[in-house]
């Protein structure tokens, strides 16, 4: 499949890239984890935004331009290819959207997408609880009823963004008799409200990527549950595997991070470690490749279940891969502070977020070889 | 291998030192020097330097055994690029005037010795450094050049240079490292528990090192010699000490499984996680084995083996601290837990003396 075939993905492309060519900040921002690098990629996603291009396959009512998968695809490939700016709201705009869009109310979509879009909005995820990580239905934060509403307890952690976002999303539960995985309720929190508090936890690079939330009678009106209540877990896991969710992770960013690692050994001008150079950069294609079938067959009108965790572990295992290789061609050098060293500290990440690749590895014995628990 | 009953006796008063004074893996040059006195009070410091010099006249094995328990803990210590790389540099050359004014301070800890030597490229090649030497009119030498990765060298109080002669030997030379003409700037490293500095050159040298009556004519083979033993012996402790880290890592790690539920169980249960830790366990087994031998080796066989004891411990203590930040989930990335820590020492120790690729180039050499 090559997506320039169709001379709307090419034509798209090329705007992409000639306005990105001329946007993208050198030098690049900021830290996104810190205060300064946040507000300055707030800005970026509002100029994004005005040039249309912050959630391209997003209806043009919610800021977007209805661009298909193939054009979405194809926008991504450009944007890490220019080095451009993290997306900051990442949360908002891959996760909570997509549940929205699939779950919304029409009210709920005319309220929080265009704020989103813009970075106006800044949203975290809340999933994770101390004792609620890899077994998710765990949780034990509550949603107890209150006039017009919802009181929130309990505490979150490992919540990305949180340190400067604006609101969060997550599980709660709502009926204590009910069996695990009933009783959730999917809620939006403001992380401003009264008896939340934010706790920023340093990452090893340094700097608060993530955060605890300390939830103490906090007031969640009506209007921010999604879904029915009690059926947050089936709201979640249905939108867990979305085809614009972490599960879809975008190929332009590690064929980005190939073609760097190529440019790398190019210069370093020795023969030194080649195999593994190529053998990364044609991992990098065939996630590429891989997810173009993916893409090809949820426009034919599929759907994406457990093979989602087919690609987690493979994009993110590739991810450690790639920085692994530039590393050893650096060599000595990578003992010192460098560009390939914080991707490296980055993607360390990649393999325990959003499900361990130890939870994914399960998933896919048991519900795509059919082997028993 | 088993130890001796010195040598367990030595282990046990580093282990209990640190347990009473726990190292501060972020702690400034003042902290990590009061630690060294520590050390050095219980005889650390000039262990594997002979009596004469103030030293206790021990071996490698037992540099070892303080090196595995300081990378136990991540202890920043002068250690490595002190007390052995460059004493035992000092030592090589052969100088016993050099030696008898230089090393009593090194040995006790009084003073931190550093060695520049490699360029930018970290090849740590005996034939090589980043400094050059030039005869000054009238008698003396010039060096010239900058040294990477030069251990404690922003704060060294001696200075040890290896520098490239005009006949293409390599010369060590004593420089005052407070001089003007030479300039020290620490390197921002991955590993915060490790200083690396570069150490520019332009000034001359207080005097070459070498065998009485021949220091006028520095250079030649003697530089070369004194550098592949120093290495040798670095590349011994820098083995032990990945040993060290790793083992704790890897403990840090069972604790962690055994105490971590998930799905109403300690996750040390699932057989995805205990063959993990199992694979860890008998790498770490192998280092030490490899570590300890290499120790113990003939002078004709220490070249070798001390570095597969470097390229094969680095690798294993890369492995096993990957593996304790993928087990221990979120909070493993985090900066609150230290296995962060022991996967940086991993990664920036990977490359010190010399790049992996090179020492296994280097072995398959010898060997095949």
């Amino acid at each position: 499949m090559d997506l320039d075939q169709d001379p709307a993905i090419a034509a798209f492309r090329a705007q992409a890239r000639a306005w990105l060519r001329e946007q993208v900040p050198d030098p690049p921002l900021p830290a996104v984890n810190t205060e300064e690098g946040f507000a300055a990629h707030r800005r970026w996603e509002r100029k994004l935004a005005q040039a249309g291009l912050a959630v391209v396959s997003w209806p043009e009512k919610y800021g977007g331009r209805d661009a298909t998968l193939g054009q979405w695809l194809a926008f991504e490939e450009e944007y890490y290819r220019s080095g451009g700016p993290v997306r900051v709201g990442q949360n908002g705009l891959f996760l909570l959207a997509s549940t929205l869009f699939s779950h919304g109310t029409p009210a709920q979509l005319d309220r929080i997408l265009p704020p989103m879009a813009t970075g106006d909005q800044v949203w975290a995820q809340a999933w994770s609880e101390p004792g609620a990580g890899s077994d998710l239905a765990a949780i034990t934060s509550t949603a107890r009823r209150a006039a017009g509403g919802w009181l929130l307890n309990g505490q979150k952690t490992w919540s990305s963004r949180a340190a400067f976002a604006d609101r969060a999303f997550g599980l709660f539960r709502s009926d204590s008799e009910a069996e695990r995985h009933e009783g959730l309720t999917y809620l939006m929190f403001d992380l401003r409200a009264p008896g939340v508090t934010v706790r920023p936890i340093r990452q090893l690079d340094g700097d608060p990527g993530f955060a605890e939330i300390f939830l103490d009678d906090v007031f969640v009106p009506d209007e921010d549950v999604i879904g029915m209540p009690g059926a947050g877990w089936r709201v979640a896991m249905s939108t867990a595997s979305h085809e614009r969710g972490l599960s879809l992770r975008s190929p332009g960013r590690f064929l980005a991070s190939a073609e760097r690692l190529v440019g790398l050994w190019q210069r370093q001008g020795s023969n030194a470690a080649s195999e593994r150079v190529a053998d990364a950069w044609i991992a990098a294609r065939a996630y590429q490749l891989h997810t173009f079938g993916t893409v090809a067959a949820l426009e034919a009108g599929g759907t994406l279940g457990a093979e989602s965790s087919l690609g987690k572990v493979f994009w993110s295992d590739l991810d450690v891969r790639l920085c692994e290789t530039a590393l050893d061609l650096l060599g000595p050098q990578a003992e010192l502070d460098g560009q390939w060293t914080a991707s490296y500290l980055f993607a360390l990440a990649g393999p325990i977020y959003a499900g361990t690749n130890e939870i994914q590895r399960s998933v896919i014995a048991e519900r795509l070889l059919g082997m028993p628990r | 291998m088993e130890l001796t009953p010195e040598q367990q006796a030595l282990r046990d008063a580093v282990a209990d030192l640190v347990r009473r004074h726990p190292p501060d893996p972020e702690a400034g040059t003042a902290a990590g020097r009061e630690f060294w006195r520590l050390l050095a009070g219980i005889g650390a410091a000039g262990l594997a330097l002979p009596e004469r010099y103030g030293g206790a006249g021990a071996g490698p094995v037992e540099t070892a055994v303080v090196a595995e328990q300081l990378g136990r803990v991540l202890a920043p210590s002068p250690l490595l690029g002190s007390a052995v790389l460059t004493a035992q540099a000092i030592l090589a050359t052969g100088d016993t005037d050099a030696c008898q004014r230089l090393l009593p301070a090194i040995g006790s800890g009084a003073a931190v010795a550093a060695l520049a030597w490699t360029g930018k490229d970290g090849g740590w090649d005996p034939a090589a450094a980043g400094c050059h030497a030039a005869p000054r009119a009238g008698g003396g030498w010039t060096l010239t050049g900058t040294a990477h990765y030069v251990l404690d060298g922003d704060t060294a109080d001696i200075l040890i240079v290896a520098a490239q002669m005009p006949d293409g030997g390599i010369g060590l030379f004593e420089v005052a490292p407070d001089q003007p003409g030479v300039e020290r700037e620490a390197s921002p490293s991955v590993d915060q528990s490790r200083r690396l500095a570069v150490v520019r050159l332009a000034a001359a040298a207080r005097r070459p090192l070498g065998p009485a009556g021949a220091q006028a004519a520095a250079g030649g083979t003697s530089g070369r010699t004194a550098l592949a033993r120093a290495r040798d012996l670095a590349c011994l402790a820098l083995a032990a000490e990945q040993v060290g880290a790793a083992a704790r890592v890897l403990e840090l790690t069972v604790d962690y499984t055994k105490a971590r539920v998930q799905f109403g169980r300690p996750i040390a249960s699932f057989q995805a996680v205990q063959h993990r830790l199992a694979e860890s366990y008998a790498l770490v087994t192998s280092a030490r084995s490899l570590a300890y031998r290499a120790a113990t080796a003939s002078a004709e066989d220490m070249p070798l083996l001390s570095r597969a004891a470097k390229a094969h411990c680095g690798e294993v203590l890369a492995k096993v601290a990957a593996e304790a930040i993928q087990l221990h989930g979120a909070i493993g990335i985090t900066w609150e837990h230290a296995a962060h820590r022991y996967f940086k020492r991993a990664h920036g120790s990977g490359q010190l003396f010399g790049p992996p690729a090179r020492h296994l180039a280097e072995i398959a050499d010898l060997v095949i």
